[in-house]
């Protein structure tokens, strides 16, 4: 084996050292009852809990609707951010207008309008896609906005060197300069979304991942809690990692760049 | 963007042109708001909807004027701050020792990293269930949700930052033949220091979600995020109106007090 | 070709029997993407203490590899360095460098960054202020003691740079192109300064520089470097005295000879020639 072979091998095995221990520690307490299974169900009871649930279809469906509830409100959220963030990056006067009450607003944190919007919009659908939205809108605009007015001078200069129009500036000079921003702002939006995705069902909900934890959570099946926060973290990693594919592609000329 | 400016503002009078920048934004910055609160006041008096669904802007004044002076607002509020202020000490102390460890060995980093990571991955609020059987939906179960939430972001970044020392300083380190201690002293913390700034801002706006996060779905308590709840369940707008613009201010004035503390700190940074 | 430079007749004058630094036929070679890159081959020389040695090449012929080499660094290399007869095997307060870029930690002051080079120094507190306050008189910066590097000019941030590296007194002044990110003017000036403070600490100084005129000014000795790998082409000595004018037919006269060495590629080894 050469050698950073070898070394990818140490390190793994280096890696995987605390999570055995913790595993061992966690199954040897079950087993020996030394805490109640309400506090802690052994490891097995949780691996049964995902499987009975991936067996009876309930997993599937029930992350099925959080994926489209997140994907909904992200999807508003992120298109009117990008629309609202370019208003407030491009033009100085929708700024001085817009800015104090936006950032006030900004200032509270999602899931704290939940209960308003319940009364509001009932506890459907809509109140749980208009939360996630909202809670994806404002990184979306905050960072749209700053990375427009980020842009450096010298680009802008280049630009009206060589005349550009201001469409043509803002679609060759403006927008591409403020990529990287745009993608930190919609990965803080999908990440809030993922987040307040699961405040919205644990607060009002009977169908989701949330909804699953929240009852797992009434019924005292800690075992039923544990599946879904494995499950929860897998998903999210997935997400994530479609986003972050996506940013690789669209910013090549970055890792390019010396 | 000059270019667009110029064309926007072409068709503008010059006498407003000619007064000094500050003078014209502050007018156009209370604008917006102003001609919120006129169209709320257009849409009560055109009773667009039930005065129990949108109340009045007075009778919001009203009501905040009365939690102000006769209600519980101010024993709402020092719960709320106190409770997020020991969470957030927790979490963010924690948070620090923790991500130090990460960053300054690498044995701490192979051995935990992977872990850390890991546990990262789960939203913060899938806790909540397991944090309320463990410590209870009482006081401890809530600063306990608020510690953990400002937990993460603080190790993130303490984390990236140690590691990030560029490779020059630790060799002027070896040049100058300092100890461990030294290093970390005069090279890895103010090194870090914008890294960990980052992160405790971070800290402190997910303590203060969390805070409110905790209040909603734990034990009723007397905080802000209760009194939420209760007006959701007595069906009183103003109340919620109300509790919404307190947080919308102590966030305000958090993220000042945040920024006030990074520029005190970072005072030898050119920006 | 690869020549052992202590046995040119340069050497005659040596005093003492063990050079102050003795660079022993060092080689070292980096493994880039699974290549083998030579940095240096065979190099030797000694210096003798007191003395200015100045190394001139074109960048990339490993001068900064061999300071650090000097500074123990890195210990990974066939060939010895010795200081006063003594193996270098890890950086000491008894070398002083100087880097290319200042260098200073953003987040002292002026007065703050010398002083760290001072931890290690064993000396009480007073002391320590009283070096500083000393070394920061010397290089001219008294004044800008409480400063942040942010708000220091590139030519008094590198003055800032000089004091740390003479702050504990060390026996050997390592420069590793001090003023090349420098203005032409503040260049000039500097060097005069330069002049000035290594006479006055009289420490054995090593600098590296691409800037021929500079060597010529400050340098008792200048090795010439040649690339890929970086071997000793040439040793020439400079007996100009102590004032030298930089438009003297002498000093343009030795600054042809050592700039067509750099020059013409691969010329052969000449002896060192010395103008009289
Ligand atoms: N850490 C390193 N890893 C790989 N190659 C290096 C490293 N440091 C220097 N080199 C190589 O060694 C040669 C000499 O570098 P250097 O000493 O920096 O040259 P100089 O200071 O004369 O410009 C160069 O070819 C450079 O690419
Ligand atoms: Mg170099």
């Amino acid at each position: 084996m050469s050698r950073t072979g070898r070394r990818r091998v140490a390190t793994l095995t280096v890696g995987l050292l605390v999570p055995t221990v913790l595993l061992v520690v966690w199954s040897a307490v079950a087993a020996k009852g030394w805490l109640p299974d309400q506090l802690l169900p052994a490891p097995a009871a949780v691996w049964r809990a995902l499987l009975e649930n991936a067996a009876s279809g309930d997993l599937l469906s029930n992350t099925l609707i959080s994926l489209q509830r997140v994907g909904e409100g992200f999807a508003c959220g992120a298109l009117a951010g990008l629309g609202f963030g370019a208003l407030l990056g491009l033009s100085r006067t929708m700024r001085v207008l817009l800015d104090p009450c936006f950032l006030l607003l900004a200032q509270v944190p999602p899931l704290a309008w939940i209960p308003l919007l319940i009364l509001v919009l009932g506890i459907d659908e809509g109140m749980k896609v208009t939360v996630i939205a909202w809670a994806s809108f404002v990184p979306v605009v905050l960072n749209m906005a700053q990375g427009i007015r980020d842009v450096p001078a010298p680009l802008r200069e280049l630009g009206r060197v060589l005349t550009f129009d201001p469409w043509y500036t803002l679609t060759r000079i403006v927008l591409p300069a403020a990529v990287p921003s745009i993608f930190t702002g919609l990965r803080e939006g999908l990440a809030n979304a993922w987040q307040t995705m699961v405040a919205a069902e644990l607060f009002a909900s009977s169908e989701g991942l949330g909804y699953l934890i929240a009852y797992g959570r009434q019924l005292f099946q800690l075992d039923l809690v544990l599946a879904m926060v494995v499950v929860l973290g897998v998903v999210g990693l997935l997400v994530n990692g479609v986003l972050a594919l996506a940013e690789q592609r669209l910013l090549r000329w970055q890792a390019l760049a010396p | 963007m000059s270019g667009i400016t110029n064309v926007q503002s072409r068709g503008r009078p010059a006498a407003w042109q000619r007064l000094p920048p500050a003078l014209r934004s502050g007018v156009l910055g209370v604008v917006t708001p102003l001609a919120l609160l006129g169209l709320w006041q257009a849409a009560c008096a055109a009773h667009v909807a039930p005065p129990h669904i949108l109340p009045s802007p007075a009778a919001v004044a009203e009501r905040f004027q009365m939690e102000l002076t006769g209600g519980t607002f101010w024993l709402d509020l020092s719960a709320s701050l106190s409770r997020m202020l020991e969470g957030f000490v927790l979490g963010s102390v924690s948070g620090l020792a923790f991500g130090l460890l990460l960053g300054l060995s690498q044995l701490g980093e192979r051995l935990c990293g992977p872990v850390f990571l890991a546990y990262r991955q789960v939203a913060l609020f899938a806790w909540v269930p397991l944090l309320s059987m463990w410590f209870g939906g009482g006081e401890a179960g809530k600063v306990a949700f608020v510690a953990l939430s400002s937990f993460a972001p603080t190790v993130v970044n303490t984390w990236r930052a140690t590691r990030a020392i560029p490779a020059p300083l630790r060799e002027l380190a070896a040049v100058l033949t300092f100890g461990r201690l030294d290093y970390i002293r005069l090279i890895a913390l103010p090194g870090a220091l914008p890294g960990i700034v980052i992160g405790l801002r971070s800290a402190l706006i997910y303590a203060w979600l969390a805070t409110v996060g905790a209040e909603l779905f734990l034990d009723i308590a007397p905080g802000i995020g209760g009194r939420l709840n209760e007006g959701r369940d007595k069906f009183e707008v103003d109340l919620m109106l109300v509790a919404l613009a307190v947080l919308a201010v102590i966030g305000l004035a958090f993220s000042q007090l945040a920024a006030f503390g990074e520029r005190r700190l970072l005072r030898w940074s050119p920006r | 070709m690869n020549q052992d430079v202590r046995s040119l007749p340069i050497q005659v004058d040596a005093v003492s029997a063990v050079p102050a630094l003795d660079i022993d036929r060092v080689s070292k070679s980096f493994h880039v993407a699974g290549r083998r890159v030579e940095a240096l081959c065979d190099v030797s020389l000694s210096v003798q203490a007191g003395a200015f040695v100045a190394i001139v090449g074109a960048s990339g012929c490993g001068k900064s590899t061999l300071l650090r080499l000097i500074l123990g660094l890195d210990t990974d290399y066939e060939g010895e360095i010795r200081l006063d007869g003594k193996r270098v095997r890890k950086p000491g307060l008894d070398r002083g460098i100087v880097f290319q870029e200042h260098r200073l930690l953003p987040w002292l002051t002026a007065e703050g960054n010398v002083a760290a080079a001072l931890r290690r120094s064993g000396l009480p507190a007073a002391e320590q202020r009283r070096q500083v306050a000393e070394q920061l008189e010397l290089v001219g910066l008294r004044d800008f003691a409480r400063a942040w590097p942010a708000q220091l000019s590139g030519g008094m941030a590198q003055r800032v740079a000089i004091a740390r590296a003479l702050v504990n007194r060390p026996r050997f002044l390592l420069l590793d192109e001090p003023l090349g990110a420098l203005d032409a003017l503040t260049r000039l000036r500097l060097q005069d300064e330069l002049a000035r403070i290594v006479r006055h600490e009289r420490s054995t100084a090593v600098l590296v520089t691409h800037d021929v005129d500079e060597a010529v000014f400050l340098a008792d000795r200048i090795v010439v470097l040649q690339p890929h790998p970086g071997r000793v082409a040439r040793v020439v000595n400079v007996n100009l005295g102590l004032h030298r004018n930089r438009s003297a037919p002498d000093f343009l006269r030795l600054r042809d000879e050592v700039l067509e060495t750099l020059g013409v590629r691969h010329a052969a080894p000449a002896t060192a020639a010395v103008p009289s």
